[in-house]
């Protein structure tokens, strides 16, 4: 069985071996970690190779070099690197592996030895993940040396970055495998997966937008909640005074007005609005949790790519270093006036509902996602004739 | 033990649309022997190795591989197969295609690698061991592929179209090989097409025919009933009778019948063909034709050959021609 597997493998490395785009990747892996070298911190502002550009608001009076090489990693290695451009390469060398597999030819051979389907398939398909490890313990093992060198620090959960990256590449490797065994083109698993990823990545940038929104509305609803509150204590000590004075409280018809709300209203006419603007407020907070509630229940079935790729985020930064980065974001993402996005308060809160998804539900379900689907392909491939 | 290497009871399968590929194959074949599987294009000879070997899923089979039922996956690390068609990785050398299927019929290490050199020098590969498939032409990768398929010491050995592609030099060595294993006391199951091959290393073969075993057997037993002797003479333009008249009895203008001792007689031009295996039955009538003044041109055995065979399984008794290749003429029918 340890022979079989330790066959597979090899073979599957000697395959990537022998792709071009392996060494390419590698290739550009290192280059990246060079240029992730050469960017550095000092007291004026950011440096690049011999030249420094001076920052009012960025140097190590404000940032220290062992955060700015943690942010550097984070808003740049883990999101673009390794989340985008080194998964789509991972894809691209990988996607025909499981075609190449179930080849007229190719498989008859493997099928007439004594070895379940299953196990081939399964074996098969972590052969594929090991492309991806291979690369990503080589990114990171150049981005801990700089770190370490540059920044001054030792962080080793900088390779926390293999199993989290790999995690989430398996996610899109299922599909692409399942792709891969209904059809035996290794182009249709490539652009379809391709596709699926575009529609989690869509998936998950609408729920960014009704978290931020529900959010939001919960930070107004609060808002005008205080403020009414703030109108109530001032309508009360105006009742008070004109109680105090004798002066009755009339309505426009001349009668006395008994009720509070009313007598309210009637010393602070602007307290109704406010109560209008309030309930408003209170049914777009409904709103935007049932929004949510469904965006959540579509998302638990899929795979959740980003928020995988984001663990590795919460476990390198501090609640504190990661509310300053986030702050830092929307500074920059900001796309209008909606306080949904600008707001620091709407910020702080998205931090805490993001990091308040437990590594249970992200990992669990993405998991169940990627098990169901290789358990069909597995099942596929176990009923096919060749 | 059973004597049988391969024991199959109504094998049969059905595509998807009813497509019957095998129409309920028994077959047996016996331990130690070179066994040849003949049929026209698409008439079910791949697919019944394929069900052999575990690729091709059965729609009912009973049967057995080396005393396992045909299935069972750890009796396959005692089988060796060749596939037609095959397509091994062409980003490894030919030294590892033979060690990696190794690994994969749980041959161990150090097993390997010694007969991996073994069986690069038996297929005459040593020299390309280093070299990359992708460099190798259709007859070195069919050497390749004949030695991955022995690498795990097989006590059966299946080879789907092992000619394919190679020069006559190529099919000499392979006859070679062939004769080895069955010397060695391993039993080989051949599907091939070129049965002029078949028949100089096959001690038994059988006919496939839209999906159904036509006849199996020895070649010796297969022919027997057909064995005959050919009489042919000298055409004499003057003569005003037929050269065979008052030689079979019974000819009345009739090219065919039998003769009273019940042999069977063939009349085409100057030959007579007589369906005896014994010399004895024909001495009457060549003392019958020289007594007519007839010149005998030429006595000979004729013993048909395996295409003769092969060729009258694939006829029609019908109309003469030859069946549509392939099984799903049969469609909607039951095995």
């Amino acid at each position: 069985m340890i022979t079989q597997t330790i066959a597979i493998l090899i073979a599957a490395y000697r395959e990537l071996n022998a792709r071009k785009l392996f060494w390419v990747t590698m290739g550009i892996n290192l280059l990246v970690v060079a240029l992730f070298a050469s960017l550095g911190i000092n007291e004026r502002g950011v440096s690049f190779f011999i030249w420094t550009f001076d920052a009012e608001f960025f140097n190590t009076t404000i940032v220290s070099p062992e955060l700015f090489y943690k942010w550097q990693f984070v808003i740049w290695g883990i999101p673009w690197w390794l989340t985008w451009i080194a998964t789509i390469l991972g894809l691209v060398t990988t996607a025909g592996m499981i075609p190449d597999l179930v080849t007229a030819g190719a498989i008859d051979t493997l099928l007439s030895k004594p070895i379940g389907r299953v196990r081939l398939f399964l074996t098969k398909y972590i052969s594929g993940l090991l492309f991806l490890a291979l690369q990503v313990l080589v990114f990171t093992t150049g981005c801990f040396l700089v770190i370490w060198i540059r920044g001054g620090t030792v962080e080793p959960r900088l390779f926390l970055a293999v199993p989290i990256v790999v995690l989430f590449f398996s996610y899109l490797f299922a599909f692409c495998a399942f792709v891969g065994m209904v059809t035996r083109s290794t182009m249709a698993a490539l652009l379809l997966t391709v596709l699926f990823w575009f529609m989690v990545f869509l998936m998950n940038t609408a729920d960014d937008v009704v978290l931020a929104q529900r959010e939001g509305a919960i930070v107004k609803l609060e808002d005008r909640t205080l403020n009414l509150e703030r109108q109530s204590e001032y309508a009360d000590r105006q009742i008070e005074s004109l109680i105090e004075q004798g002066t009755p409280i009339l309505d426009t018809d001349g009668t006395e007005i008994t009720d509070l709300d009313a007598r309210r209203d009637a010393a602070n006419p602007a307290m109704r609005a406010s109560r209008t603007r309030l309930t408003e407020a209170e049914e777009s907070v409904e709103t935007w949790k049932k929004w949510s509630g469904y965006s959540v229940a579509v998302k638990t079935v899929l795979p959740k790519t980003q928020e995988t790729v984001g663990l590795l985020r919460r476990y390198m930064l501090s609640e504190e270093d990661d509310r300053r980065l986030s702050a830092d974001d929307s500074g920059r993402e900001a796309r209008d006036e909606d306080p949904a996005f600008t707001d620091p308060r709407v910020q702080e809160r998205l931090t805490i509902a993001k990091r308040g998804r437990t590594e249970v539900w992200i990992i669990g379900t993405s998991l169940a996602f990627e098990l169901v689907l290789l358990g069909l392909t597995a099942l596929i491939f176990r009923r096919r004739d060749f | 033990m059973t004597d049988h290497a391969i024991d199959l009871h109504n094998v049969a399968k059905t595509y998807r649309g009813k497509v019957h590929a095998l129409r309920g194959i028994d077959m047996k074949v016996n331990r130690g022997e070179v066994f040849g599987l003949l049929g026209p294009n698409g008439a079910g000879k791949s697919t019944l190795v394929k069900i052999l070997m575990t690729v091709i899923r059965p729609s009912h089979c009973d049967g057995s591989v080396l005393g396992q039922r045909v299935g069972h996956k750890p009796t396959l690390a005692r089988v060796g197969y060749l596939p037609e068609h095959h397509q091994f990785p062409d980003y490894l050398t030919g030294a590892q295609v033979i060690d990696y299927y190794g690994a994969m019929g749980r041959v161990p290490k150090a097993d390997r690698k010694k007969r991996t050199a073994e069986l690069l020098d038996l297929v005459g590969m040593s020299d390309w061991a280093s070299k990359k498939l992708k460099g190798y032409s259709k007859g070195m990768r069919q050497r390749i592929g004949l030695a991955q398929a022995l690498i795990n010491d097989p006590q059966l050995v299946l080879l789907d179209e092992p000619t394919d592609g190679v020069d006559p030099v190529g099919r000499r060595d392979l006859r070679a090989i062939l004769t080895r294993l069955k010397d060695e006391g391993r039993t080989v199951f051949i599907n091939s097409h070129l049965l002029s091959e078949l028949e100089m290393v096959c001690d038994r073969v059988a006919i496939l025919v839209q999906g159904t075993v036509r006849s199996q057997g020895t070649i010796h037993e297969l022919t027997e009933d057909r064995h005959c002797y050919s009489i042919s003479v000298v055409p004499d333009s003057t003569a005003q009778r037929e050269p065979f008249e008052g030689v079979v009895p019974s000819l009345q203008g009739a090219k065919r019948g039998a003769l009273d001792s019940g042999e069977w007689y063939e009349i085409d031009g100057p030959t007579l063909r007589v369906g005896a295996e014994d010399p004895a039955r024909i001495r009457p009538m060549l003392a019958k034709l020289i007594t007519s003044g007839a010149t005998i041109r030429e006595v000979r055995q004729v013993r048909p050959s395996l295409e003769d065979l092969f060729m009258e399984a694939v006829t029609d008794p019908n109309t003469g021609q030859a069946l549509a290749p392939g099984a799903a003429k049969q469609k909607g029918d039951r095995p």
